[in-house]
């Protein structure tokens, strides 16, 4: 199944880029268009050769996808091919990735404890104004955030650098990454706190939560031991499901920040009509959200042990 | 206070002491009186049954006493007293001490009622962390030997299993044992049997009741099935609308049992001797509104031998022949006018008339 | 047995949480159709409204820099190129809101008819359909959203219709999940038993039923649209040669200094698209707690 689905969209990708937009425009500019003159009929002939434009769509997308497989994902059109874009995205992609894993890091460390708190005091104040709170930040775009962000920490309190610098040592460069993975990660802990807490209030209302208290279980051990594991199921499948929402987040972080990893690279190449390499980040980012779906069944069977496959 | 005194003075009172017991819960629809005035005592190592229909309030009744109920909508007041030491209304942080280790109670759905994610054992095992300070090893021991005591077969596998992986009649055994673990003076058993298997029924009364008489425990059972306390309390205590109507040691009760309700729960109980197919009698209604309960008995709409003084006034308990005895009837089972409407009854003379409700 | 019913636990205390789940949206739910209603009008007669022209330089001589903080003449300041921030935060509603609506209502009536269709017939119709759903959701929306403004132009409609694109997957999943359910219910079979053609048992039986959770989730919906056009304007990528929302906001925070020194340039509009999109998200979200709409899948 997963097969399929990825060679679905590896096709739908790869068909959309050569139909919808004419590669020879791309790699060419305005010398594609301009046949009577002999000297770009030349250009057009060699860069056909080139990028295999003179053979037919499905033997284009074979040569294309056994080099995506293989890695080797081909020549950028613009900046004269140099570096190839395997080594481009090979520079990028960790970037883009600690990013996402410092984001996903802090949702999932702030939402726990905060849906712990808001269910322990179900409608009480607390739970209301972390209620209203997580409505807020679901409502603010994530290049709002990153501008308020920057702008309260970053310019005014001055705690953290302004943007990232790709030459710094790693230590600084997780310092740098910290308020952006902020902007990825609230809006994420907003929807994680909000699927828990309603979980953990339906997973307290049940038996063996009472039965746990009238075995003497104190209040925080109730929660911790008894009611979070039961309340984890669809806020696992959630927090597997947005990751897939956070790349998208990570190309507004990225550009706002100023991180060169996909997201802003794939902006650039968008803004370039450099196709090679938007189809390959296209690619990778599809690849990862179905690869990560099949993830998340895997770890379904490790925490639940009533399900057997 | 020496030990011997403290010994001393416990064998003079009741374990368990409840004096006008009200638990009341506030809803949308206004104030359901869930319990309204129940006052009973239960004497250590002996069982009391606390019998009625679904929405009598008797759950609610075993809950308020343990204090297992949530506090942001409910209401209690009266008092309850273990041993000699006021409970009611304490905060559930001292409860603690009590839950699990004095008293600790068995649930209806062995199901719903066991962590579906943890292992048995290391549920058996908390509150003997928690009560009883025992090291991880020590715990895995004692819970393997409980698990032998409530006679569950390949003790030492069933630790590492989860609740899905046990049978019904198994879940409830080890939902016992942890009951058990800390060796309570006082068992709740709430409906301990009706989520099971008729025969399993009977195994897992009978383990209740080797296990009270081993540790010299109390047990208050819970239950809709007065045939089930039948041969397993020493005293019954009939619930309707939230109180108690009818209170007599097991054997004074089924011999002269005074509420027409006792009478209509004892008849639909189905007895062997009858004739497969038999029709059983059942009663009819529904049980009361507990925010608008009825002025009079709250029986009485219910009741096929009601009169006028039913409806307009509540009777209070009052004491049977034996003086262990009480009920809350103008015309108990065995008065004129009980026996002149049975005699009208039976002739077919009364049609039998309930107020539509 | 008897009459009674032991199989449930009596009498229960309500818990806390589910308490207080009134059948009224609530007031909170009238402010934002209010505060939207404000910013259709402010979008359809910005034209004709008295705020000054969002285009116009007001640059005043001896002055030292063309950005000035909010004032009576310019409410939310002015930008970089002295143009009125309040006037173009008005202005920016026009594409905002197009550009939502339209997306949306592509969205409801693609991914309707093809849930529907997948719902009703299942089979191979439904097999297709969904492996399309499942392919579209295996990009996430904002990356789907910048390769198809790579390929197409970025005129109001196309923009509009990609984004569009996006909604066809989840509001057909919800769409189909729906169908199946209602299928199942008596009143289908029995029009079915009395000879109802599919056309008809889909019309007259399925879409008001289907429709109900479906409209619940179209303010959420265009919400979702809006923020996404805001992304996609906020990196350049969207409506070409227009005022909007992301696009004066990524003018007002493209440098740090601009940010430090003018920060109303980016955080007025900020707070108006805040307002908007909160606004139909708390009206959604009171529309489908309302209808009991359990699905979230938008």
């Amino acid at each position: 199944m997963a097969i399929t689905l990825l060679f679905a969209v590896s096709a739908l990708t790869f068909g959309a880029m050569n139909v919808l937009g004419d590669p020879l425009f791309n790699i060419l500019g305005p010398i594609a268009r301009d046949t009577s003159n002999p000297k770009s009929v030349k250009l057009i002939e060699k860069a056909k050769n080139d990028y295999n434009l003179d053979k037919p769509l499905p033997i284009r997308y074979g040569l294309w996808i056994s080099g995506f497989v293989r890695g080797d994902m081909g020549v950028q059109f613009s900046t004269d091919g140099q570096p190839p874009v395997t080594e481009l995205l090979k520079e990028r992609i960790p970037r883009t990735v600690t990013l996402l894993i410092l984001g996903q890091l802090i949702a999932v460390l702030v939402s726990i404890p905060w849906a712990l708190l808001s269910a322990s005091r179900a409608d009480k104040f607390v739970d209301r104004l972390s209620t209203a709170t997580t409505f807020m930040l679901v409502a603010l775009p994530g290049f709002a955030l990153a501008i308020i962000l920057k702008y309260l920490f970053a310019i005014r309190l001055g705690w953290f650098p302004l943007t990232y610098r790709a030459l710094d040592p790693l230590q600084t460069r997780l310092f740098q990454m910290l308020l952006p993975g902020f902007v990825i990660g609230l809006p994420a802990a907003a929807i994680y706190q909000r699927l828990l807490r309603t979980d953990l209030i339906t997973t307290l209302q049940e038996d063996f939560i009472l039965m746990a208290r009238s075995k003497g279980v104190s209040k925080p051990r109730i929660l911790f031991k008894h009611a979070l594991r039961p309340s984890m199921f669809s806020f696992i499948t959630v927090v597997g499901l947005t990751t897939g929402a956070l790349i998208g987040g990570s190309i507004v972080v990225e550009t706002v920040f100023r991180i060169p990893g996909i997201g802003s690279t794939l902006v650039e190449a968008v803004l370039r009509h450099d196709f090679p390499v938007v189809l390959a980040i296209v690619m990778i980012v599809a690849t990862a959200f179905v690869l990560i779906n099949l993830l998340i069944d895997v770890v379904y069977t490790i925490i639940d042990p009533r399900v057997h496959r | 206070m020496s030990e011997l005194q403290t010994e001393m003075r416990q064998e003079h009172q009741p374990l368990l002491e409840v004096t006008d017991l009200r638990t009341h819960f506030r809803t949308e629809r206004g104030l359901v009186r869930a319990v309204d005035g129940v006052s009973l005592t239960l004497e250590r190592g002996k069982c009391l049954g606390i019998v009625g229909e679904s929405g009598s309030g008797k759950t609610v009744l075993s809950r308020s006493l343990m204090g297992l109920l949530p506090s942001s909508n409910t209401v209690t007041s009266g008092s309850v007293k273990f041993e000699g030491k006021e409970i009611l209304g304490l905060p559930s942080k001292q409860m603690r001490r009590l839950w699990g280790r004095e008293m600790s109670m068995v649930f209806q759905n062995p199901m719903t009622s066991l962590n579906p994610l943890m292992k048995i054992g290391q549920q058996i095992a908390e509150p003997l962390n928690l009560h009883l300070d025992m090291s991880r090893a020590d715990a895995r021991a004692t819970a393997e030997r409980l698990l032998r005591d409530v006679r569950i077969p390949e003790a030492t596998r069933r630790l590492d299993q989860y609740p899905h992986e046990l049978s019904g009649g198994m879940r409830q055994r080890a939902m016992i044992a942890i009951a058990l673990a800390c060796g309570p003076t006082l068992l709740f058993a709430d409906e301990p049997t009706t989520a099971l298997d008729v025969t399993v029924q009977a195994q897992i009364l009978q383990l209740i009741g080797e296990q009270r008489r081993d540790r010299n425990m109390s047990v208050v059972l819970v239950t809709h099935d007065l045939g089930v306390v039948a041969g397993h309390t020493d005293e019954i205590a009939v619930m309707y609308g939230g109180k108690l109507v009818e209170k007599a040691p097991t054997s004074v009760l089924f011999a002269h049992m005074k509420m027409p309700y006792t009478m209509s729960l004892m008849r639909s109980i189905p007895k062997l001797e009858d004739p497969s197919h038999t029709r059983l009698a059942t009663i009819p209604g529904r049980p009361p509104d507990l925010v608008h309960p009825p002025k009079g008995c709250r029986f009485a709409p219910r009741c096929a031998y009601a009169r006028d003084k039913c409806i307009t006034e509540e009777p209070p308990l009052r004491q049977a022949e034996d003086p262990n005895h009480s009920y809350a009837c103008w015309y108990p089972v065995g008065s004129p006018e009980f026996n002149q409407r049975e005699a009208e009854l039976n002739s077919g003379a009364v049609p039998v008339t309930l107020e539509a409700r | 047995m008897s009459t009674q019913t032991p199989t449930t636990t009596e009498a229960a205390a309500p818990e806390p949480g589910e308490a207080a789940t009134k059948k009224t949206l609530g007031i909170g739910f009238w402010v934002c159709i209010g505060w939207l209603l404000v910013m259709v009008f402010v979008a359809v007669f910005a034209t004709r409204l008295p705020i000054p022209d969002p285009k116009f330089n007001f640059i005043e001589p001896g002055q030292a820099g063309p950005s000035k903080g909010p004032s009576t003449a310019h409410w939310f300041g002015t930008d970089k190129d002295a143009r009125d921030v309040f006037a173009r935060t008005m202005y920016g509603a026009r594409v905002s809101l197009t550009v939502g609506f339209i997306a949306i209502v592509f969205g409801m009536f693609v991914g309707g008819t093809l849930g529907i269709l997948a719902g009703f017939f299942r089979g191979w119709i439904d097999r297709i359909f969904s492996f399309m759903f499942l392919v579209l959701l295996s990009f996430p929306s904002l990356v789907l959203a910048i390769m198809l403004t790579a390929l197409l132009d970025r005129k109001l409609f196309t923009i509009s219709m990609i984004l569009g694109v996006l909604a066809v997957a989840p509001v057909g999943r919800l769409a189909r999940a729906t169908t199946m359910q209602y299928a199942e219910r008596e009143f289908v079979i029995a029009a079915r038993s009395l000879g109802a053609k599919n056309k008809r048992i889909i019309v007259r039986e399925l879409l008001p039923n289907v429709a109900i959770p479906m409209s619940a989730l179209a303010l959420l919906g265009m919400a979702v649209a809006i923020v996404a056009e805001g992304g996609l304007a906020f990196l350049g990528l969207s409506v070409e040669r227009s005022i909007t929302w992301g696009g004066m906001i990524q003018l007002g925070s493209d440098s740090s200094k601009t940010l430090q020194n003018q920060p109303w340039i980016a955080f007025f509009p900020i707070g108006v698209l805040f307002l908007t999109v909160f606004a139909l998200n708390f009206a959604g979200d009171r529309v489908r707690t309302y209808f009991d709409v359990k699905e979230t899948s938008l």
